[in-house]
């Protein structure tokens, strides 16, 4: 049996019940730790064993209080971070970073730039924060305001009074931030948190008002700071993620599908969107970037989707919602008006228009869960 | 190596079906790596909220890697997917210095476990793609691992982001699923 195995460990197969004691090992400083108790191989190199060590210090704020401190654009270049122990800091981490984790903070005011993995908080407390990441994870927390970016669903475990808002920032390099962190400004699920351990009767968590300002949560910087250099807004105009209005309960039945298609210009088309709508009293319920298949394209578009396959492979589709009495003859105007010479997609009519949004935003939340 | 052409591998043995059964803490990169091994987009997952499972399968054989949530209030749902296990990946962010004593707990717990009893570990030393990791020697130290009597036991540095070190695990589980006691 097993002819995939070498003469060696054929022999060793005859006296598996001995489980002979041919160790791997490697060193540590200066001691031989076994690394496996069946393998006859000597421990391969990798890249993390021949690149240049790092003091895991440098990528760790511990047991500060009562100042201002973090990273500056360019200073951790998607590099990972710790933050443990801290009091009443403003922590300002403005760059983007591999993961973030924090742990039995309290009182402090933070702001994460785009975060390529994971933020964990554990054991924290009254935190007030703005944070965009690809997965958003809390346990044993209370108190918590969160403007969230957040490319998959947050969960929360054994937390209570968590607040959750839109993503609101800018600073200049932040846009590029989020591309350097595999982020889109256009997948942002906020508003819709997963509780593993629900309470009856009571709710973990809940959405912030609607016109709560970042400003009165997460000041700017001290002027005196480090900080001071960095040109930062926290107005809603300004923030790079677009604001989403998200679960919160919709001013009207009638919702419209926008979609544009890849290429240079799609994210300055979408944000002229967002203006021309809003202008006109529409609100933005919801983005996707995401990539469509020739077939999803046919379910979705349905009598349209010939035309726009050519255009589905050149890239992921930008998709918005936007909701308001008149919001799809509002939308086609625009459509006319501002986009006539790019390739998209507006709901035809608002009989149709929010089966439209429906089969694009259930077909993007399968696409994107696993 | 990706699930096919560990499937392939096992061909060559006589198991029909072969199970692996991935476990660690939450955000240990339990769902990274499964993608990993199954060829897909790893830049965009969600906190596992259940399970998932990937299963191939070729002339008869089938592979099926189980990966299960691992928040501590679903930890207790683990032992209802112990039964059948031929090989256990548990994941270990190694980066995640102040849960080395969880997750070296919960490891201790599961190697108690009547219906784990023999089966091989391998224990994947993951995110050594970051600065903050800690080597694998110095986890494997941590976790006590060199007392273990009663099975085949292997730790593998490895990244399940840029999936270095992954294939080596693997190999190491090709390898050892016949060892398994049934």
């Amino acid at each position: 049996m097993g002819c995939f195995f070498s003469k060696k460990s054929k022999r060793k197969s005859a006296e598996k019940e001995n489980l002979t004691p041919t160790t791997t090992s490697a060193d540590t400083a200066g001691n031989s730790v076994p690394l496996g108790n069946n393998t006859d191989e000597a421990p391969k190199q990798y890249s993390w064993d021949k690149r240049e060590k790092a003091d895991p210090k440098d990528y760790t704020l511990t047991g500060l209080k009562d100042i201002t401190v973090g990273r500056l654009p360019g200073t951790l270049n998607g590099k990972p971070f710790v933050i443990q122990d801290c009091v009443n800091c403003n922590i300002f981490v403005l760059d983007h970073s591999a993961t973030i984790s924090i742990d039995d903070c309290v009182n402090c005011r933070i702001v994460f730039g785009p975060v390529k993995g994971s933020v964990f908080f554990r054991d924290c407390k009254d935190i007030k924060c703005v944070v965009a990441c690809q997965q958003f994870r809390a346990r044993d927390c209370k108190k918590m305001d969160v403007f969230l970016c957040c490319a998959t669903q947050p969960i929360i475990e054994s937390s209570t009074g968590m607040k959750f808002g839109c993503f609101q920032y800018y600073y200049p390099e932040l846009a590029f931030h989020f591309k350097d962190a595999g982020l889109s400004i256009f997948n942002n699920n906020w508003s819709n948190i997963h509780d593993f351990t629900p309470v009856s009767g009571e709710n973990n968590w809940s959405l912030l008002p609607e016109d709560a300002k970042v400003a009165d949560f997460v000041p700017a910087p001290d002027p005196e700071s480090d900080f001071k250099s960095v040109r930062i807004s926290t107005e809603a105009d300004r923030s790079i993620v677009p604001l989403t209005k998200g679960g919160r309960r919709k001013d009207s039945e009638e919702s419209c599908l926008f979609v544009f298609f890849a290429g240079d210009y799609t994210t300055a088309n979408a944000r002229k969107l967002i203006d021309e709508a809003t202008s006109k009293g529409f609100v933005l319920v919801q983005t996707k970037e995401v990539s469509m298949k020739p077939e999803d394209a046919r379910r979705v578009f349905q009598n349209s989707a010939d035309d726009l396959v050519e255009w589905i492979n050149k890239g992921p589709v930008t998709a918005l919602e936007l909701n308001g009495d008149g919001a799809v003859e509002g939308c086609k105007t625009i459509a006319s008006e501002v986009f006539s010479g790019t390739k998209i997609f507006v709901s035809d009519n608002k009989n149709t228009s929010t089966r439209d949004v429906d089969s694009f935003f259930n077909f993007a939340d399968m696409q994107m869960g696993l | 190596m990706g699930l096919l052409s560990i499937l392939r591998r096992l061909k060559q043995s006589p198991e029909q079906e072969v199970r692996l059964l991935l476990l660690g803490l939450d955000n240990a990169g339990k769902t990274t790596l499964l993608k990993q091994l199954a060829a897909e987009d790893i830049s965009h997952i969600t906190p596992t909220q259940g399970f998932n499972i990937k299963s191939v399968q070729s002339s008869g054989f089938k592979l099926n890697v189980w990966d299960i949530g691992g928040q501590r209030k679903i930890r207790p749902y683990w032992r209802n997917y112990f039964e059948n296990t031929d090989v256990l990946i548990y994941v270990i962010d190694s980066s995640d210095r102040k849960r080395f004593e969880e997750t070296s707990l919960e490891l201790a717990e599961l190697l108690e476990e009547e219906k784990l009893a023999a089966v091989p570990l391998l224990v994947f030393a993951n995110k050594q793609d970051l600065m903050t990791a800690s080597p694998a020697s110095e986890l494997a130290e941590s976790l006590n691992l060199h007392t273990i009597r009663d099975r085949m036991w292997q730790v593998q540095a490895c990244s399940a982001l840029t999936a270095e070190g992954v294939q080596d695990g693997m190999t190491w589980v090709c390898r050892n699923i016949k060892f398994r006691k049934r």
